[in-house]
């Protein structure tokens, strides 16, 4: 770092503080009756982030620009701001024992790696070109980017929630891919946690309000003025393709064996099927 | 609607925290910046942390006894201490902290108690600081401790242990030591933690029985309270709390067994009598019917 922006960071950070616009984060004040969704990164939270505002708001449509005030994330505004916003949070945090209510969401850590492949080089922090099978070397070992490594790598993110909350009141674990294969049936079971009766109008609405392509008009329109992309490349999109599986396709044979011989025995555990052990019956 | 006086408070708070920055006194906590070669002296709070920064201190600083006073700038506590501060040290470092599982932290010596008497302890330390008056009964606050009502941000005792244990329990930058076998035995416990701080960044530490013994001697509980007279109105931890009681206690394995009442010890068993069970605690309530908190698979 240079001197100049050294001292940038430092007077902006200087800033923060006195005007009381440091953004919440792990210090977050957590109260007896908040929900927590909490997920790694890019593994259907931004989502997940419409499906169950749409189902809580009923006469606002969740959009990028309304959605820091209605499912609001704890790394964009102050604790005193949340303080009086909608207590259903977004998160990516490891492991925190206060939060009382999760909602924690898992993908398969091989479409993780793409999308978050592609998240890098839209903010920047990968150039055009890098190489996916180094940035996998770098996702497994959590050597990304600071404020995610900070959350450890995929599998611990997913067994200090699973391991310690599994099976515990307050606790809901949802699987991206059964969340998109059957949003409808999911969102159900997981209405109660959020306070909501699920009707199937309700759970229709919410669902329909939340599809890929309303997300993808949205960014097109609103990705300038949202925190999380404006500024960054508009070429690549945030809403990508919303599939399971899609890994397939953008992973080479050796990064999917790396991922899977790191954290094979989590993702079966949670229901991935390896390819690894595909080839291994086969042989 | 906001008070005055609570916007008042918050425009002295946001002051404060302004004034820390500007000064670089900031801190560290959560925040703390974290090398790769740093070792993490992690517990629950009251299971014999601060002991266990003197049996380190004095075996890593064999030339001058460790004391409540440089301490925090040997095995400094990241609650208390600023990053900058921290960041200062020589490497490698070693930080004393009561989080519960944090992924970034490279290599931990985690210390863990019974906590029956973890409660006892936790007890006097929360009448220490005012937290609770003097007539508070025992009975009233384990279930509270059991509740991690206080220091909420560490989890409760078993959260705190068993996060580590079950994300790092077999990794081999990980040691776990019981407070207990520490007291009883401390030769091979140290033994133990010198070949750990060996493989993990530390380089030839004297282990030799004589540098052992001595290391025990001047963190014995009876130095440390004499220290603690001294010192204790200086010392960060101690400096606002009661003087009347004292931060180093009994330090003694098994008091709950004569001063906790029945249906606390029966209280604490129940909720976490299996992860108790694992680490060696044996049951005393033979009506404890442990809830099973914690599947054998997930333990080391």
């Amino acid at each position: 770092m240079t001197q100049l922006s050294r001292i940038r960071t430092y007077l902006g950070a200087l800033g923060s503080i006195l005007l009381g616009r440091n953004p919440a984060g792990r210090n977050l004040t957590v109260f007896p009756g908040d929900t927590f969704i909490v997920s790694y990164f890019r593994s259907g939270s931004t989502w997940s982030r419409f499906l169950f505002g749409n189902l809580i708001h009923e006469d606002e449509a969740v959009t990028f620009t309304n959605m820091e005030r209605l499912v609001p994330i704890i790394y964009n505004q102050p604790d005193r701001v949340l303080r009086g916003l909608p207590r259903l949070l977004k998160s990516h945090e490891c492991f925190d024992p206060r939060y009382p209510r999760v909602i924690y969401i898992v993908r398969d850590p091989r479409d993780v790696a793409v999308s978050f492949y592609f998240y890098n080089l839209k903010v920047g922090v990968i150039p055009s070109g890098y190489s996916m099978d180094q940035f996998v070397q770098r996702f497994i070992s959590a050597a990304v980017v600071g404020y995610a490594d900070r959350v450890g790598c995929w599998e611990d993110h997913v067994l200090s929630w699973t391991r310690l909350r599994q099976g515990k009141p307050g606790f809901e674990f949802v699987r991206y891919e059964d969340l998109l294969a059957n949003p409808e049936k999911e969102l159900t079971r997981l209405a109660a946690a959020v306070g909501i009766d699920p009707t199937p109008e309700r759970i229709a609405r919410a669902v329909h309000l939340s599809s890929v392509s309303r997300m993808q008009s949205l960014e097109k329109k609103q990705s300038k003025d949202w925190v999380v992309t404006k500024g960054t490349r508009q070429d690549i999109p945030f809403v990508r393709e919303a599939k399971a599986g899609g890994w397939r396709g953008k992973l080479s044979p050796q990064a999917v064996a790396a991922i899977e011989n790191a954290w094979g025995t989590t993702m079966k555990e949670v229901g991935y099927e390896l390819v690894t052990d595909r080839e291994l019956a086969k042989s | 609607m906001t008070s005055v006086k609570e916007n008042v408070q918050r425009a002295l708070g946001a002051l404060a925290a302004t004034g820390r920055v500007l000064t670089g006194r900031q801190i560290a906590g959560r925040g703390a910046t974290v090398f790769q070669d740093d070792v993490f002296l992690v517990s629950y709070p009251r299971s014999g942390n601060t002991w266990a920064r003197f049996l380190l201190g004095n075996l890593l600083y064999q030339n001058s006894p460790v004391t409540f006073s440089n301490i925090d700038s040997r095995i400094p506590e990241i609650y208390f201490n600023p990053d900058r501060s921290m960041r200062a040290l020589p490497r490698p470092r070693m930080l004393k902290s009561h989080e519960s599982f944090q992924p970034q932290y490279p290599r931990v010596i985690y210390i863990v108690r019974d906590p029956r008497d973890v409660a006892i302890s936790f007890y006097h330390h929360n009448l220490k600081a005012r937290n609770i008056p003097d007539d508070y009964p025992m009975e009233a606050f384990v279930p509270r401790f059991i509740a991690a009502e206080f220091d909420k941000k560490f989890g409760s005792w078993r959260d705190n242990v068993l996060s580590w244990i079950t994300l790092r329990g077999d990794s081999p930058n990980f040691l776990m030591l019981r407070y207990e076998d520490l007291k009883r035995d401390p030769l091979p416990m140290l033994r133990k933690t010198v070949a750990c701080l060996e493989r993990n960044s530390f380089g030839n530490i004297d282990a030799s029985d004589e540098a052992l013994k001595r290391t025990i001697e001047l963190s014995a509980p009876e130095r440390m309270r004499a220290l603690e007279k001294q010192e204790a109105a200086s010392w960060v931890l101690t400096k606002k709390t009661r003087a009347d009681k004292p931060f180093v206690r009994s330090a003694i394995a098994g008091g709950w067994k004569t001063q906790l009442a029945p249906e606390s010890v029966a209280a604490i068993e129940s909720a976490w009598g299996d992860l108790m069970v694992h680490l060696g605690y044996e049951l005393a309530s033979a009506s404890a019917d442990p809830k099973l908190t914690v599947k054998q698979e997930v333990l080391p």
